[in-house]
C-alpha cells in the first residue's frame, strides 16, 4: 500500500492533533497486525526527495504527482487485490484527504 | 522474498548513515513484451547494479518489485481501477539504500538501469519508527 497526500511541508500540528493523528494510524495498522495481515510496517517518508532521470539530470524534491506525494508505504497480506482494498478503506490517510495506492507485489526471482 | 526487517541491521562503524527509498518509476509496459534474452539481460543488469551496491555494504534491502495490478481508495469510500496515475509512468519498485546524505544517496541513483529505460528514480529520505 502506498500513501499519498497533498505536499505542505509547512503545515503544523498542534500535539494533540499530532497524537490524534498517531492513534488512528496505531488503531488500524494494530487491528491488522492481530488478524495477521501486516506483513510489514513499511516506511514513513519525510519531505526531503530527489528525482533522477535519464542523462544525470536531478531534481529537487519528491516527484511532483500533480501536488501529491508519496508519505509512507507498508505491506500487508490479503487473498487477493480486492481484499486488500478493502483493507484499504480503513487507512486513517482518507480521513486526511490523502489516498493509497494498492499494488500486487511480484516475487523476487520471477520474471 | 521480502527482507527488509531481516537486513535491517546497523554495523558500529555505519552509524552516521541515514536510510533512503528508492523508488522506481517509468512508463506502463503495457502489452510490450520483451524476449526472454531481453528479460535476462534487462534481469542481469538490475542484478549488477543491486550487488554492487549490496558489496560496499550500502543496500539496506532489495525491496520489491511491483505488478501491474492496482486499485486507488480514496476518500468517501471511491475505489478506482489501476495503479496511480502519474501522467504515464507507474512506480515499478521500491529498494532501501543507506547513505551519508541525500546526495550520496543520488548519486547511486545515477547509475540505475532503470535510466537506460527511460524510467526514473525518486529518492526519498526515511523518518525512522520507533525511534
Amino acid at each position: 500500500m502506498i500513501f499519498r497526500n497533498d505536499f505542505h511541508p509547512e503545515a503544523k500540528y498542534t500535539p494533540d492533533e499530532m497524537q490524534n493523528i498517531m492513534q488512528q494510524w496505531q488503531t488500524w495498522m494494530g487491528g491488522m497486525a492481530a488478524k495477521g495481515q501486516l506483513a510489514n510496517t513499511g516506511t514513513r517518508l519525510g519531505g526531503d526527495g530527489k528525482t533522477i532521470r535519464p542523462s544525470n539530470v536531478v531534481t529537487n524534491g519528491p516527484y511532483a504527482e500533480i501536488k501529491e506525494m508519496i508519505t509512507g508505504v507498508i505491506v500487508v497480506k490479503a487473498g487477493d487485490i480486492d481484499e486488500a482494498t478493502e483493507i484499504a478503506k480503513g487507512c486513517p490517510i482518507l480521513n486526511a484527504g490523502g489516498n493509497v495506492e494498492v499494488r500486487n507485489i511480484v516475487p523476487m526471482g520471477s520474471n | 522474498m521480502f527482507q527488509w526487517e531481516v537486513i535491517k541491521f546497523h554495523p558500529k562503524n555505519f552509524k552516521e548513515m541515514k536510510e533512503f527509498a528508492m523508488i522506481y518509476r517509468s512508463e506502463t509496459m503495457g502489452e510490450i513484451k520483451l524476449t526472454p534474452e531481453g528479460t535476462m539481460a534487462v534481469s542481469k543488469e538490475w542484478e549488477n547494479w543491486m550487488g554492487g551496491i549490496a558489496a560496499q555494504n550500502k543496500l539496506v534491502s532489495p525491496g520489491m518489485r511491483l505488478g501491474n495490478e492496482g486499485r486507488m481508495v480514496k476518500p468517501g469510500n471511491v475505489v478506482t481501477n489501476g495503479p496511480y496515475a502519474e501522467i504515464k509512468e507507474i512506480i515499478g519498485g521500491l529498494s532501501i539504500f543507506r547513505a551519508e546524505s541525500i546526495e550520496e544517496a543520488s548519486e547511486w541513483a545515477k547509475t540505475c538501469p532503470i535510466l537506460n529505460a527511460g524510467g526514473n528514480v525518486e529518492v526519498r529520505d526515511i523518518i525512522q519508527m520507533n525511534g
